[in-house]
Parts: C-alpha cells; sequence; structure tokens
C-alpha cells in the first residue's frame, strides 16, 4: 500500500516516543541515578498538578497562545486584504517581503527581536527615547517583546491562508451586496467572513496549536525568567536540565494532553471538518 | 530510494547535493596513528586548542588530542556531559569541567580514580580554592586547571571623589554609599543565570553562612543554611542595591559581560567581575573605544565585606581537567591531563586568555605580575574564596536560588531567605517542579 | 477586483502602505544584517547602522575561531534537512498519490494522523526520543535528527501534495492505461512530469522546516558532528567565556538566513501556492 511507509513513520516518530513516556513517567528517575529509579504510580503527576510552577507555565503560555493568535489573525486578516486589493504592481512585492519573516529561522527571529530590545545594545530604547528600560527585567514588558517576535514570524502564515480564503469569496455575493447598497463594513461581515469561515478555522487551529508550543522565543529571549516560563520550556527544563526523566515524561505527558483537547476543543466548538478543511473536499 | 520517481529539476538536484555532502563527512575517520583523546572544552578565546597542540607534540607520539566545544554556559556544559556519559559514551576522554558541578560527575560514576602519582603532582602549590573545587568526599577526583575569582573593581577617581580609602578592605554598605554619594553604579550580576548563584553563596558564605551545610549526607536529608542570619544578610545587601538603584536599570538582567560594558561607561563605580574585564578593557583601549585614562582609573580590591570586620568569602570558579571513566584510554589521559595543567601551561594560559592559574607559584612570575597588575590580588582572594555547595544536586540548589532570589528588586530579608530555602528542600525530595 | 482603477491619490497611498508593509518583514532583518557588521566595541552604541562596518565577525565565524563551532553545524544542517526533505517528500508523494488517486478506507485515518503528528509537541517526546537513540547509537548522529525530522516534515508534505495532485488531470494516466502502459509506468511517464512543479513546491515548504528546527537539535546532538545551526547559535561565544557573542551570532543569521530568502525571492509564487493550496484548497 503506497501510503502505508508514510503512516509507519509518522506513527513512530510520535505514538511510540508518547507511549514511552507515559511508560517512564510512573517512575522516580533521575538520568545520573538510574539504580534508584522506582516505580511511583501518578505521584509524578500529583506533583505537577499541585505545583503552582506548572500553572503558572500554562498561565503564560495560554496567554502567549491567545494574545499572539488574535493579533495575527487581525494583523494578517489586513495584510490579506491590502495584497488583493493593492496595485498590481506592487503585489509580488509584498508577498515576497512577507515571505521572508515566514521563511527565516524562528531563533534568528528571536535573536533579532532580543537585540533589539537589549538595554545596552539595542535600537529601539535610543530610537523611541526609552533610554534605561528594560525590557526583559519584567513579565510584561518580556512577554510582550517574546510575543511581538513570534507575531512577526508567523502572521505571514496566516495571512497567505486568509487571502487563498479570500480568493474563493464568490464575486457575485460580492457584488449582490453591493447592489444592495450595503457599506464595505456590512459586506465584510455578511460575506466575506462567513464564506471563508474554512479558511479562517484552519488558520486559527494551526497558529494556535503551534502557539501553544512556543519553546524557541523564550529560550533565546529570557530563558524563563521574569516569569515567561512556557510549558515547552518547562518540559525543557525538567527533563533535559534537571535530567529527571519520571517527572519530565510526566510533565511531558500533560502537555501533550493539553495540546489534544484544545484541538478536540475546536473541533467540537467551531465544528471544524479539518480532513475537509485539508484537502478532503 | 534510489528509484523513486521524482521531479527532474528540484528534487534531482537536491538527490546530487545530498550525495555530495555523504561523500564529504564519511571521509572523517582516520586509521593508524596514535590514539586520539577527545577533550571536551568550554568555550575560550582559543587557549585550550593551543595547549592540545603543544600536548600532543610533548607526547612524542603516545596521544593526539582533539578538541570537542561545550556550550558556554556551565549548565549547558553540564548538560551535553551528562548526556554523553549517561549513555555510555565511551569517546568523551578529557573534560573542562566546572567546579559546582564535579561532585554529580564524580558520585554519578563518570569520573575515573585519579593515580596517586598524578594526584601528587597536579595538586602540588595549589591554592586552597581550587583544591576544594576539584575534590569530592575528600578525594581528589579532577586535576585543578585554572581558578577563577571575583575582585571588587572600582574607578580611582570615584573612590577617592567618595573619600573611600581602598587601601582597606571594604564593606558592600561602604561601596553603596560611596556610589549613591558619586552618582555612580555598581555593577553585580543580577540576571537569572548561574552567576545569580554565585553571588548569593559569596554574600552568605561572606556573612559566615552556608548555603548546603551537609553535603556529604542524602539529598533528602540535606540541611540548608539560607534561611539564617547570613541569608538575611545577603539579602539586605541585594535589597540594598537593589532600593537605592545603584544597580542601574539593567540589573534584573546584568551578567558578566553587560556588567563589563556598565564599568566601561561614563557613570562607572565599582563592579564585582572576574578578571576578564581587565583584558577585555585593555584591548577595547587598543581599538579605540575606551579612553586610556578611563582605563587607567582601573582599580582592583578584594571582594566587598558582607559584615564589616568579618574577611569576605570571593566566589570562587574556573575549569579543572576529569577524566571520563568510560574512556578507553583512561591511563594516557590523565597523562595528557597532567600535560595540560601543568604550571607552564597555566601560566600560558593566563597570559593568553585572562583565566587566573590555580598553581600559587605562577603568580610571581614576572611576565604574569606585568600583564596583570592585580595577580596578587587575585592570588589572595582565592585563598579566602569560597566554592558553591558541593553536591551531586548542584543544579538543583543553584535553579532554586536563581527562581527566588531574582530579581533583585523582589528580594526581601523577611521573605526570601525563607521562601528560597523551602523551595530548595521541596524540590530535593521530589515534592516540587523547577 | 484588478479592472479597478486608482486615482494617482490612492496609488500614493498603496505605495505607503506596501512600504510600510515591506518595512514590517524586513527591518529585523535589516538589524541583524546590521549587528553583524558592527565591532564588538560598537555594540553599545545602539545605533541602528554601524558606525564603522566591518567584516571581522565572518571572518570569525567563516575562517576564524569561531569556525570550528559554525561550519561543521552550517553543514550539519544543510545535509540533516535536504535528507530529511527528501524522504519526506519522497514518503509523501506515495501517500498523496493514494489520497488523491485511490479510493481506500484509511484516507481519512492518514489525513487525520497528519494532522495529530502536526500538533504534537515535540518537546514531549525528546526525552524518550534521547533515551532510545543512546540506547541505539543514534544520539548525535545525522540519522537521529533525519528520523525525528519527519515528524516535522511528513504532515505538511502530505497535506500539500495531495492537495497538488488532486488537480492533475488524471484522465490522462487512464488514457494511458488504456494504451497499454502499466499503472506504473503512466504513473512514471505522465504523472510525474505533471507533478513534479508540486513536488518542488513541497520539498522547498518542508525545508523550510526542517531547517527551522530547535528543539530536536539542541536536544538530540552533543558536538559538531549532527549539531545543526539553529542549536550552534545558542552556543556562540565570544572573546571570553563570560562576554557575549553578539557580532558572531548575528553573523551566522544572516548567512544561515540567505538560502532562505533567495529561495523565497526566486519561488515566492510556488510557495504561496503550495502553502495555501495545502491548506485550505483542495
Amino acid at each position: 500500500m503506497l501510503a502505508g511507509p508514510a503512516f509507519v513513520v509518522m506513527l513512530a516518530v510520535t505514538a511510540y516516543p508518547i507511549l514511552q513516556a507515559t511508560y517512564d513517567s510512573l517512575f522516580a528517575y533521575r538520568l545520573t541515578d538510574p539504580e534508584s529509579r522506582r516505580f511511583v504510580g501518578l505521584n509524578n503527576y500529583a506533583v505537577i498538578l499541585t505545583d503552582p510552577v506548572w500553572w503558572n507555565a500554562f498561565g503564560v503560555t495560554v496567554l502567549i497562545t491567545v494574545v499572539t493568535v488574535l493579533v495575527e489573525l487581525v494583523l494578517g486578516f489586513a495584510l490579506a486584504l491590502v495584497m488583493m486589493k493593492a496595485l498590481r504592481t506592487i503585489r509580488p512585492v509584498l508577498r515576497t517581503a512577507i515571505l521572508i519573516p515566514y521563511a527565516i529561522i524562528t531563533v534568528v527571529s528571536a535573536f533579532a527581536w532580543f537585540f533589539a530590545f537589549d538595554i545596552t545594545s539595542g535600537f529601539v530604547n535610543p530610537t523611541f527615547g526609552l533610554e534605561g528600560t528594560d525590557w526583559f527585567a519584567s513579565f510584561p514588558t518580556a512577554v510582550s517583546v517574546i510575543m511581538m517576535s513570534e507575531i512577526w514570524k508567523t502572521t505571514p502564515f496566516i495571512s497567505l491562508l486568509i487571502l487563498s480564503g479570500l480568493a474563493q469569496v464568490p464575486e457575485d455575493l460580492q457584488e449582490a451586496a453591493k447592489v444592495d447598497g450595503a457599506t464595505w463594513w456590512q459586506r465584510m461581515w455578511k460575506v466575506t467572513i462567513p464564506n471563508m469561515k474554512a479558511a479562517i478555522m484552519v488558520a486559527l487551529l494551526f497558529r494556535t496549536l503551534d502557539a501553544f508550543r512556543i519553546f524557541d522565543n523564550v529560550f533565546i529571549m529570557t530563558g524563563g525568567a521574569a516569569g515567561t516560563e512556557t510549558l515547552s520550556f518547562g518540559a525543557y527544563r525538567q527533563t533535559i536540565s534537571r535530567l529527571e526523566i519520571g517527572l519530565g515524561s510526566a510533565y511531558s505527558v500533560l502537555l501533550f494532553l493539553s495540546v489534544v483537547a484544545i484541538a478536540l476543543g475546536f473541533i467540537k466548538i467551531f465544528k471544524v471538518d479539518l480532513s475537509q478543511a485539508r484537502g478532503e473536499k | 530510494m534510489a528509484r523513486r520517481p521524482s521531479g527532474r529539476s528540484g528534487a534531482g538536484a537536491a538527490a546530487v547535493a545530498v550525495g555530495a555532502l555523504l561523500t564529504l563527512t564519511a571521509c572523517g575517520g582516520e586509521a593508524g596513528g596514535p590514539p586520539t583523546l577527545t577533550w571536551y572544552v568550554n568555550p575560550d578565546a582559543g587557549g585550550q586548542e593551543r595547549i592540545a597542540e603543544q600536548c600532543t607534540e610533548e607526547s612524542g607520539g603516545a596521544y593526539q588530542i582533539e578538541l570537542q566545544r561545550l556550550p558556554r554556559d556551565a549548565p549547558g556544559q553540564r548538560e551535553q556531559l551528562v548526556r554523553r556519559l549517561a549513555g555510555n559514551d565511551t569517546s568523551v576522554d578529557l573534560m573542562s569541567l566546572d567546579p559546582p558541578f564535579i561532585p554529580e560527575f564524580a558520585a554519578a560514576g563518570y569520573l575515573a580514580d585519579v593515580p596517586p602519582d598524578v594526584a601528587d603532582e597536579v595538586t602540588e602549590d595549589v591554592v586552597e580554592g581550587a583544591l576544594a573545587g576539584a575534590t569530592w568526599k575528600d578525594e581528589l577526583v579532577t586535576l585543578p586547571f585554572w581558578a577563577n575569582t571575583q575582585l571588587l573593581w572600582y574607578r580611582q577617581s570615584v573612590a577617592e571623589e567618595a573619600g573611600l580609602d581602598m587601601e582597606q578592605p571594604v564593606t558592600w554598605e561602604q561601596v553603596v554609599d560611596a556610589a549613591e554619594q558619586t552618582g555612580t553604579t555598581v555593577a553585580v550580576q543580577g540576571t537569572r543565570a548561574e552567576s545569580m548563584t554565585v553571588w548569593v553563596n559569596a554574600l552568605i558564605e561572606s556573612a559566615g553562612g552556608q548555603i548546603l551545610e551537609n553535603p556529604e549526607a542524602e539529598a533528602t536529608e540535606y540541611e540548608l543554611g539560607i534561611a539564617s542570619e547570613a541569608g538575611r544578610r545577603a539579602a539586605e545587601i541585594i535589597e540594598d542595591i537593589a532600593d537605592s538603584g545603584v544597580g542601574g536599570p539593567q540589573l534584573a538582567t546584568a551578567n558578566e559581560d553587560i556588567n563589563a560594558s556598565m564599568f566601561e561607561s561614563e557613570d562607572a563605580g565599582f563592579m564585582v567581575n572576574w578578571p576578564f574585564v581587565y583584558q577585555r578593557a585593555a584591548g577595547y583601549v587598543e581599538a579605540g573605544n575606551l579612553e586610556r585614562s578611563e582605563f587607567e582609573d582601573y582599580g582592583w580590591a578584594l571582594y566587598p565585606r558582607a559584615v564589616e570586620g568579618e574577611e569576605s568569602r570571593p566566589p570562587y570558579g574556573g575549569i579543572n581537567i576529569g577524566v571520563s571513566a568510560l574512556s578507553e584510554n583512561v591511563d594516557l589521559a590523565f597523562e595528557a591531563g597532567r600535560c595540560i595543567v601543568q604550571a607552564e601551561h597555566q601560566k600560558q594560559y593566563f597570559l593568553s586568555d585572562g583565566n587566573p592559574p590555580a598553581k600559587a607559584s605562577v603568580y610571581d612570575d614576572p611576565e604574569v605580575v606585568e600583564q596583570y597588575p592585580m595577580a596578587e590580588t587575585i592570588r589572595e582572594s582565592l585563598e579566602n574564596a569560597a566554592p558553591r555547595p558541593q553536591t551531586p544536586y548542584y543544579n538543583e540548589i543553584s535553579v532554586g536560588i536563581q527562581r527566588t532570589w531574582q530579581p533583585p528588586s523582589s528580594v526581601d530579608p523577611q521573605t526570601t531567605p525563607e521562601r528560597s530555602e523551602e523551595l530548595i528542600t521541596d524540590v530535593l525530595r521530589g515534592e516540587a517542579l523547577l | 477586483m484588478d479592472s479597478q482603477n486608482y486615482s494617482t491619490r490612492e496609488k500614493v497611498l498603496w505605495w505607503v502602505v506596501g512600504l510600510l508593509i515591506v518595512a514590517y518583514a524586513l527591518v529585523p532583518v535589516a538589524w541583524i544584517v546590521s549587528l553583524s557588521l558592527k565591532r564588538g566595541a560598537d555594540l553599545s552604541s545602539q545605533t541602528f547602522l554601524p558606525p564603522d562596518p566591518t567584516t571581522e565577525n565572518y571572518e570569525l565565524i567563516l575562517s576564524g575561531s569561531a569556525s570550528d563551532l559554525f561550519l561543521p553545524a552550517l553543514r550539519n544542517s544543510i545535509g540533516i534537512s535536504l535528507i530529511a526533505t527528501l524522504i519526506a517528500v519522497v514518503l509523501a508523494m506515495f501517500a498523496a498519490y493514494a489520497i488523491a488517486r485511490l479510493d481506500f478506507p484509511g484516507k481519512k485515518v492518514i489525513l487525520t494522523t497528519a494532522l495529530a503528528v502536526a500538533i504534537f509537541p515535540v518537546i514531549s517526546i525528546v526525552t524518550p526520543l534521547f533515551n532510545v537513540w543512546r540506547t541505539i547509537g543514534l544520539y548525535d548522529t545525522w540519522p537521529g535528527l533525519i528520523i525525528p525530522y519527519m515528524s516535522l516534515t511528513l504532515p505538511i508534505s502530505i497535506w500539500t501534495l495531495s492537495a497538488f495532485f488532486r488537480e492533475i488531470p488524471w484522465e490522462m494516466e487512464q488514457a494511458a492505461q488504456v494504451d497499454g502502459a502499466t499503472s506504473w509506468q503512466a504513473f512514471r511517464k505522465v504523472i510525474v512530469p505533471l507533478a513534479a512543479p508540486g513536488v518542488f513546491t513541497t520539498a522547498i515548504i518542508a525545508f523550510f522546516i526542517a531547517w527551522n528546527d530547535f528543539v530536536y537539535g539542541i536536544s538530540l546532538t552533543s558536538t559538531e558532528a549532527s549539531r545543526p545551526v539553529p542549536a550552534a547559535l545558542a552556543l556562540f561565544t565570544g572573546a571570553s567565556q563570560f562576554e557575549e557573542p553578539t557580532g558572531a551570532i548575528s553573523a551566522a543569521a544572516v548567512i544561515v538566513t540567505i538560502p532562505v530568502v533567495v529561495l523565497v525571492l526566486i519561488f515566492q509564487r510556488r510557495i504561496v501556492a503550495g502553502l495555501t493550496n495545502g491548506a485550505v484548497k483542495g
């Protein structure tokens, strides 16, 4: 069967490791001390779920996800409208320009934004007369810069999806609405948006789950300081830095379950048929 | 895979490129020749590479040393090495280890026993702090290579203006007062990183306390000395710096590098930092980015005291050489290690990279004294220096401290030491995340 | 939409809006280029443009002391990303062909699995992978990264290709089969040339994704034997271990950004088509 190998590979690189992680999560197991590995049942989960550190990371992750996705949606919509309506001559220029952030490595984007806001070497403070502002010292400013770099990097993706959705809105509906005397705003709400719901939903779902896994920016910019630790970063810290395989695996499994819950929630609430949106139409 | 149907242009070109790369990487291995010892080093300005070449040469064909670079920060170096060693990787022979992480390596059995004759040779004439850092449970487990310590750097003009006699030992209070009085800064490492633990440890030790009282015990039985008189004293000093504003606006993200540039700027007053700042400033004078007069204004003294009349316990750092227990050439690796840490190389390394030697005699060398007028102060500082807690769970303690003592503006002598001790205790019992 | 006629005022307005968007997209890139041209001592000048441009950072990473770290990383990144792309595209081609062309019950399962894999939090599987890799000797090797990269590149390749394949006029294949060609021959002779642009586009997108990886890169490697560039960027060092390698990082960042910018400039139309096709259209 032709699709077999791809299917097997996909399962092998995700399903198998997550099952292994689930098993490991039932042990107290430190990498440097394999002899003292012992079965602790669900204790690791209890430790994590009663620890404010987890909930704090959860809150930060949700905050970053909600804010970035909403801003990206609005910004991406605006960009898509501009790209659709702009002069023919500048359209390709715009398209190329916005593809650049999309293609740039997240780590590079994180460094660029970090250095720009850095108190000793960044150009942002002197440019805006904010000398002496240490953006990475407190949570609101640090998380803002993290979100800015995330938004800069991923808005192009969302705007391209929206652009292709816009192109699918039947022209005659628009014309009919125009004839009926609908304003631009009314047409947008009554005709355009309802007709591209699928595109928006797909964009939303993908960006939400992607933003929920945010890691690179946090790692580069703050290393989790100023309260900016996200769930992915927390998982990294428990397993890679602390070498606590058991506790870290439990953390990883919980992160995985959170992602699954969000995906299911999306599908249930918005009734997105993903296989349809994703090419089964 | 070779007979796959493919797009003519793109995938074809990609396949050619891949093929070329594969052949490139395939011819990496070498057969014959002397055994290769792989030395995992922390990044530096190239001094360790030079030493590796010299030792390869000196061995007369007995071995050749190859370098692998580790991440820049000590916790990152530890992560990489532990993951290798836990994977039973036999390709690690020599390791440049940051002292606080040595107990973890020793306790996990990653370090080969140091032969007695090598031990005698490499510990001869080594300063106190460096010896403690190379030891675990009274056994020498690594070879002392270079030893770092922080000094109190000051602008002579500022100290003079404030009427501070730097010939005498000074306290943190005096430093902060002098900076406030002259409108200058006190550069300290307030960022959430290993350097925060370095600072807190030095403060607690200087105040007569200890973060960990019984490092030999089981982790669950550890007695911490953070919630103590000394801990509160340490918190007072940090609070004082944060409240008075002398730490500058970037206090909460300031690391050694930012501190160094703060100290090069106009409102520089004081700084605690490693000796690399001197070498760096000298380079900036060359490059024309720092006035010579500013550089000549640099002064140095022993680390500030936490309590008047009590000697300070400056931070201790540096690198020791460990030999992996999994190495296939343990004996040769010790030979190489012995070569690496010899006094001549320590001196050369100090001159080239600015990293101070572990052996006391090197500080009297005329060349050293000429290039580093503060050599004597460094040695004195090293004699008093206090290592960070020597425990296999150092990472937990250090991150626990960073979590609770950072940002400096949040430090409160009434609550911070207690909170810190509680968190670390819970973490060590496996009852909390970090 | 294209029939609109713009007044001069509108034209000017569009140009302004266009320039704003271009600035938005390029300012961070320009900033990192500028940093890469600054001398170490000029970093604290905080000016947007380098006061005294120098190539010393590029020398440092291409032939100087940081080259031991950067050049192997560059080679690893290129090699690993290309191989991962190649394997993903080949596997995805078969899967997408089946999805677009054949009627079989597992169709939906495969697309759903691809979705599930695409949303997978990769950090969750790093630890078990590390544990398996160290026992079977894949830790810090090329295959040790290529295999997990499949979780990043395969799903998107399957969707994008399925969408492309659905637009291919498959009647031609049937015509060929009627002419006596086997299924395989028909696929190879007729369909492959038609599918090539889609395959190529998919490869570019998959390559971007592999090139971007950081989590696997820092977790499953430890030496220049396999460490890719994004991970190496986080390990750069300044003149001493306490000094920040801002200039070297920036220079390396610029070098790894050049290939993607070139790809974008040459293939922007196709990349846009590929991204939108795979995601929305069908």
